[in-house]
């Protein structure tokens, strides 16, 4: 059995989700924004250290993203019945 | 290189028997009534929570990739190998839109693979065994990647490797695939999903011993970097340039990214990526993990950077010139040179570890597509969940024997080619599966000739690229307009173009769309919360799980 989810995520946190999602892939896609060795943190030149950086901040911008995204769980409809066919799937906890 | 390093050798061992034994356990962990039952032995039951499904997540997408072929890469060309980094970085935003709509259709309808998704969605029985035999065709050699990384531990710890005669060098290997063969067969993913926690800490604990000790043994990161940049500059013999760069240059920089995006696009649409996306018990388990897996980056970029630690290591040096310049010989070497033997041991139990576990999740993500999308759908369309997960089972076997000729036909200087030519294949099934959550404007047909010329034209391409000291199948990037790119995204390019214009053409002359059996709803679906008691409607066989007395999951 399912539930759906209550579609009311708005335009404005759609597109916040967007920017925050895309920054972090650009910022990985984006090769020239990076491939230099100055300024070095330590020994490490830039291309590395970046790179490294880049990790976490991609974590908490999708963490961030995940808490814009919660939906309330809402108990709408059951499955249609002529679905239920292919539904081998019973109960989930 | 060849002694044998006794302590070492038994650790491994032990390590490999103790996972043999939770391989087995693991039939027994989270029980289901009817065990013999697809959403059972291929997924786990559909039960695994956000902690669970981090391990299992973790442990199936970073695999002998990570810990053997990606710092290979670094050793032998540096910064280029880094693309890798990039890639797991992106992937984790791609995972994130995408994959819970998969799971919610998956979870609403019952499908247990993209292929039965793809044929459900368009309508098209054809489109969802291309979608299959693709998946199952760029698995292997995944499979065999993994091989690979557990036959360079095994080399540097002495064993096989010395004799000529190939069974005798294989047969720990073989050995090795044969017992995790029978596990898997036997418990299914409930299998790798409890290894992994195994694998995970294992790994974990080598990578941040070995961050914090090997530095400060061959005279920290500036030195390190120094000896990298040093043998990077220097020329090859072989081809009359330098090695590489420590920093992608300007002329690198299209293939590094292509790469990255191509290899983050693709792992998606892997079968075995979905199967840990589909196990997972709640839309959101799926979000959080995205937000948490990144963890794992990290310790790819850091074992990345074993192989500019290996380079500054003189013993690796010579170790991988005694093994014919086998540069996926430098992170075990790497480990056995800088620890002492018992640690050495658990470092090369982890790898050993870490590539069997996403080798029994693609074997078993491979069998869920043959059986649903291939077997029922052609052969048997009333088999019952009985017969499907038997089926599933000899298929997983099957698989491995299948990677096993992957792995001892083609080049293994470097493996890491085995992923990119999987990544090639698979990222044709793309548009049908991750454009089809969105949208069905695409023409079914035009997607199976888009499929069509993406695998034809990729195939050629990989076919004729020349590389590692073999004339075909011996790169995974190509020159096109004058970059040098990876061939799965100018494949998936070809793929597009040709389903956009023959959708055109197809719509024209009134070709009859297929039958979506998805709607709309199903895309944000998400699992009942509570406990309910509802027993499955027809065609189900599953009564309800008793609740478990300790009140896990």
């Amino acid at each position: 059995m399912v539930r759906h989810a209550r579609s009311a995520t708005s335009p404005v946190v759609k597109a916040a989700v967007a920017v925050l999602l895309g920054v972090a892939i650009i910022g990985a896609l984006w090769v020239p924004i990076y491939a230099h060795t100055e300024p070095k943190l330590g020994a490490f030149p830039f291309f590395y250290w970046y790179q490294l950086i880049l990790v976490p901040v991609t974590a908490i911008l999708c963490w961030i993203s995940y808490l814009l995204l919660r939906t309330k769980p809402a108990r709408q409809h059951r499955r249609a019945p002529q679905a239920a066919g292919r539904d081998r799937e019973g109960m989930w906890r | 290189m060849n002694h044998l390093d006794g302590v070492a050798l038994t650790v491994v061992v032990v390590s490999f028997l103790i996972v043999t034994c939770i391989g087995f356990a693991a039939a027994r962990w989270r029980p289901a009534e009817d065990p013999m039952h697809l959403n059972e032995w291929g997924l786990g039951g559909r039960g695994f929570g956000t902690f669970v499904s981090w391990f299992l997540l973790g442990g199936d997408i970073y695999t002998a990739y990570t810990f053997i072929a990606v710092p290979a890469l670094v050793y032998a060309v540096g910064a280029a190998g880094f693309y890798a980094l990039s890639y797991t970085i992106m992937v984790w935003p791609i995972v994130f839109v995408f994959a819970p709509r998969l799971w919610s259709v998956a979870r609403a309808r019952g499908y247990v693979s993209p292929g039965e998704f793809v044929r459900g969605r368009h309508g098209s029985q054809g489109l969802g065994l291309a979608v299959a035999a693709t998946g199952i065709l760029a698995t292997m050699p995944y499979i065999a990647l993994q091989l690979v990384g557990i036959e360079s531990v095994l080399t540097v710890l002495g064993v096989g490797g010395s004799s000529g005669n190939v069974f005798v060098r294989d047969l720990p290997l073989i050995l090795a695939f044969a017992v995790v063969s029978a596990y898997t067969y036997l418990a299914g993913l409930r299998a790798p999903a409890l290894i992994a926690f195994v694998k995970d800490s294992l790994i974990y604990v080598t990578v941040i011993v070995a961050i914090l000790v090997i530095p400060a043994r061959i005279g920290g990161w500036g030195h390190i970097f120094g000896v990298a940049s040093a043998h990077l500059s220097s020329v090859n013999p072989a081809t009359g340039k330098p090695y590489g760069n420590l920093v992608v240059l300007p002329a690198g920089q299209w293939a590094y990214a292509t790469l990255a995006l191509g290899s983050a696009l693709a792992l998606f649409v892997y079968p075995h990526a979905a199967t840990g996306v589909l196990a997972a018990k709640r839309r959101d388990v799926i979000r959080r993990n995205a937000a948490m897996l990144p963890a794992y980056t990290l310790v790819l970029g850091l074992i990345a950077l074993f192989g500019y630690m290996a380079r500054a290591v003189p013993a690796v040096n010579e170790g991988v010139k005694a093994g014919h310049g086998n540069a996926q010989l430098s992170v075990p070497l790497l480990f056995s040179s800088m620890f002492p033997s018992w640690f050495a041991g658990v470092a090369d139990a982890a790898i050993i570890i870490g590539a069997l576990v996403p080798a029994a999740v693609m074997s078993i993500a491979a069998a869920n597509l043959f059986t649903r999308t291939i077997y029922k759908e052609l052969f048997r369309p009333y088999a019952s969940p009985a017969e499907e997960t038997r089926v599933a089972r000899l298929a997983s076997l099957l698989m491995k024997v299948g990677a096993l000729g992957f792995a001892l036909e083609l080049n293994k200087t470097f493996s890491i080619n085995l992923q990119l030519l999987g990544g090639i294949w698979i990222l044709q099934t793309f548009p049908a599966v991750v454009i089809g959550l969105y949208t069905r404007w695409f023409h079914r047909a035009a997607l199976i000739l888009g499929w069509a010329a993406g695998m034809a034209y990729g195939t050629v391409e990989a076919y004729q690229t020349s590389g590692g000291g073999q004339a075909h199948f011996g790169g995974s990037a190509a020159p096109v307009f004058g970059h040098t790119t990876y061939i799965a995204i100018t494949a998936l390019i070809v793929n597009l173009a040709v389903s956009a214009v023959m959708t055109v053409v197809f719509r024209r002359f009134g070709l009859q769309d297929g039958y979506d059996e998805t709607r709309r709803a199903d895309y944000t679906a998400d699992a009942e919360p509570a406990p309910a008691a509802v027993a499955p409607a027809a065609g189900g066989t599953r009564t309800p799980r008793t609740p478990d007395p300790l009140g896990r999951r």
